[in-house]
């Protein structure tokens, strides 16, 4: 009976189902659960990026973050360069993707092997074989340093075009694969010129395709930082901006732009998911009419009165609204809470070393271990793990944990056991 | 001859504003975007360190230098070996080989559940849900990991809650957090390939080998498996490049002590000013990953052609 059972469980693979359904789980906690954490901190009001201690919820580092200069100018030229990106790379791609189903049986693999290349190509050789290449002709042509051969916007177009356009090529293939040759050639039959064949029939065929194409190299470019770092020479781009940030000092705004990235992103998803629905719908009821069993079709509606639209927009505005609201209102009033707070654990501390030092003072043997705790404690939280200088809430708690500093200071060199630890490693 | 065969036919089948700018558009492309820079760099890693403005004068003559000195090191060191780059390099390459198994052992199951169990709407959400952390730039992510491994990071605090530890372990410094987020940064490009591979394969031989008494081990053994194996080829290409190529990732995670084989490269560049030895230091990374991602299809009897579609 069990060993029925037992075979059944087996047989029907209902362990390796309970399994794999977990490991899907724990999958998409690995994939989410970076970016839902990095989007809490956004939110904290302490001036470190964490999750705990919690402190108050607060907007404002969306507030400075669109008062970073370095970051706005880093992200215009990011949305400049991914047009030019787009404008260069889309039309490269559409005629690298229209000349492989025209080329020659036998170059066709020499050719896809090279144009598919800058795919796999690390990113830092292509940018550094751009920031070369161009360099060396633009001495070639004997042109000054403020000619576009030396020109940040140019070399990282050209740099990131390179690859992206055989991004743009591959989604036109998978297009084109599924183009039937016979209507280019009733075009051209009923006396239409190449150009017009191409205009009027290809291109509104490869429509979808170009639009896909488009945010596909605007993204890419928008995102990309291993070429541009090395094509950007002076200039910056958010990503060259933000590197740089995140490694002298962070703060969470830059958690809060990762909060906007990710909700512009759904959002996108959303509605892509909507407009997809409705064409399938669209494309469904024409079937029907083209079958005879509707007469005429229904007459669609605008995009924005189709109902998910409408509760897409209405969560937007009320997740807006509800952070707008909550960390706005009463910040300060919490943020005067938890300094308030501080202060109390603060003076809690000082009064406890007090104490210490006054037993200390009475035997001086007994105190060692004890006082101890303090000192690493404070340091360890300064120093944060990330070696970040110049986080202003160094400074913050700093000063408002002076008093225990001062306190704790004419113990440090002697008691505290580290110290104790680190002069007999260094005589190790 | 021949040629001009072709192009007189290409001529009169495109016409001549299509043909130029077919020809032109792709010409451009493969000559000044691909083919040249790469010669240029090539060309370039084999010259003499001079400044820029002797660039073409006799004394940016051709030498070997770089090479020699990614192997021997200076003249004047004490050891006979470059020990700090080699060492650099060997572990950037061994790093992002083991980076390539772990997404390669997490990403199969999730192909295969995307690709043969869940349907429907499931699916689709759940496609859907693994591009959105993709558009979130790789710096940011990166930034994530930070946020979470830090010394009072989530982490730390979660295991010293739990009073698994009772000390900040650094987890920086010894690079737990620059593996997490390698491995997390190309997940996207190591599912979609195995995905569609399996996605493919017609669900009955998964039937057939069940009824015949297969367990789930060996049917994923002998049947999927084999069936995946370009989809898994290609992924595994893809990641294992982007892995040794990876930039922003080491130098927003890596540990104070460690470096990557491309900060290497990004110091040459940026710091010393030396581009020759930064261009034959490109050369030799991306050299050996092709080298090495050869030699792994020939032991797996992988074809290139199979996977580059």
């Amino acid at each position: 009976m069990m060993a029925a059972l037992r075979d059944a469980v087996v047989r029907g693979g209902l362990l390796t189902r309970i399994g794999l359904a977990l490991f899907v789980a724990c999958f998409f906690v690995y994939l989410f659960g970076p970016l839902a954490l990095m989007g809490i901190t956004a939110f904290n009001s302490s001036a470190f990026p964490r999750v705990s201690p919690w402190e108050c919820f607060s907007a404002e580092w969306f507030a400075v973050l669109r008062n970073d200069q370095a970051l706005v100018e880093g992200l215009r030229n990011s949305v400049l360069i991914g047009i030019g990106v787009v404008a260069l790379a889309v039309p490269i791609g559409l005629a690298g993707a229209l000349m492989l189903m025209q080329i020659n049986r036998r170059v066709r693999p020499w050719y896809y092997t090279v144009v598919i290349s800058p795919i796999l190509v690390p990113g830092v050789v292509l940018g550094i074989s751009t920031l070369v290449f161009w360099d060396r002709i633009g001495i070639m042509f004997n042109a000054g340093h403020e000619t576009f051969f030396y020109n940040g916007f140019f070399l990282t177009i050209i740099g990131q075009a390179t690859f992206i356009s055989a991004y743009s090529m591959l989604v036109f293939i998978s297009r084109l694969q599924r183009f039937d040759p016979a209507l280019e050639e009733a075009a051209l039959d009923l006396g239409a010129t190449q150009v017009q064949t191409f205009r009027k029939v290809l291109l509104p065929f490869l429509k979808p395709a170009i639009a896909s194409a488009a945010v596909l190299a605007f993204l890419a470019s928008f995102e990309n930082y291993n070429t541009t770092v090395f094509t950007i020479v002076s200039e910056s781009t958010l990503t060259t901006v933000l590197a740089g940030k995140v490694r002298y000092g962070i703060n969470p705004s830059i958690s809060a732009l990762a909060v906007i990235i990710v909700a512009v992103t759904l959002l996108g998803a959303a509605v892509f998911e909507v407009v997809k629905r409705r064409e399938q719908k669209a494309a469904r009821e024409a079937e029907k009419v083209a079958r005879g069993e509707v007469q005429t079709r229904a007459r669609r509606k605008p995009l924005l009165l189709e109902p998910a639209m409408f509760l897409i927009l209405a969560v937007f505005v009320a997740g807006l609204g509800t952070v707008y609201f909550a960390g706005t209102v009463g910040v300060e009033e919490c943020k005067a809470a938890v300094k308030e707070e501080k202060r109390r654990v603060a003076q809690e501390r000082v009064r406890k070393l007090q104490q210490q030092r006054m037993f200390q003072r009475a035997a001086p043997v007994a105190g060692e271990g004890e006082a101890a705790p303090a000192a690493p404690k404070a340091q360890r939280e300064d120093s944060s793990g990330f070696g970040s200088i110049f986080a202003p809430q160094n400074l913050k708690e700093q000063v408002e944990s002076g008093p225990p500093a001062a306190g704790t200071e004419s113990f440090q060199g002697i008691f505290a056991p580290e110290n104790l630890e680190s002069q007999s490693g260094a005589g190790q | 001859m021949a040629l001009a065969c072709h192009l007189q036919k290409f001529f009169r089948r495109n016409g001549i504003a299509l043909s130029v700018f077919l020809l032109g558009a792709v010409g451009f492309w493969i000559l000044f975007m691909i083919v040249l820079p790469q010669l240029f760099m090539v060309d370039f890693s084999f010259r003499a360190n001079v400044p820029p403005p002797k660039w073409g004068t006799p004394e940016h003559h051709y030498t070997l230098e770089h090479y020699r000195y990614m192997v021997y090191g200076s003249a004047g060191s004490e050891s006979s070996f470059n020990v700090i780059d080699l060492q650099v390099f060997f572990k950037t390459i061994m790093a992002a080989v083991f980076v390539t198994i772990f997404d390669a052992a997490l990403c199969y199951p999730i192909a295969y559940y995307l690709a043969q169990v869940a349907h429907g709407g499931w699916a689709r959400l759940m496609v859907l849900s693994l591009i959105v952390p993709f558009w979130v730039n790789e710096i940011l992510r990166a930034f994530a990991f930070r946020i979470i491994f830090g010394a009072s990071g989530v982490l730390n605090k979660g295991l010293m809650a739990l009073g698994i530890i009772d000390e900040p372990y650094d987890f920086i410094r010894e690079n737990f957090a620059l593996y997490a987020g390698l491995g997390y940064a190309f997940i996207l490009l190591m599912v979609f390939p195995i995905y569609n591979a399996i996605e493919s394969l017609d669900k009955n031989q998964i039937e057939a080998a069940r009824d015949l008494g297969s367990p789930w081990w060996r049917i994923h053994w002998r049947v999927v498996i084999p069936f995946a194996k370009p989809g898994i080829t290609s992924g595994c290409t893809m990641v294992f490049m982007l892995t040794a190529g990876a930039l922003a990732a080491p130098q927003i995670l890596g540990g104070p002590s460690s470096l990557w084989f491309t900060q290497i490269i990004y110091q040459a560049f940026n710091q010393a000013g030396n581009w020759s030895r930064g261009s034959a230091y490109a050369i030799i990374l991306l050299a050996s990953c092709i080298a090495l991602v050869l030699l792994l299809m020939k032991a797996f009897k992988v074809r290139l052609g199979e996977i580059a579609r």
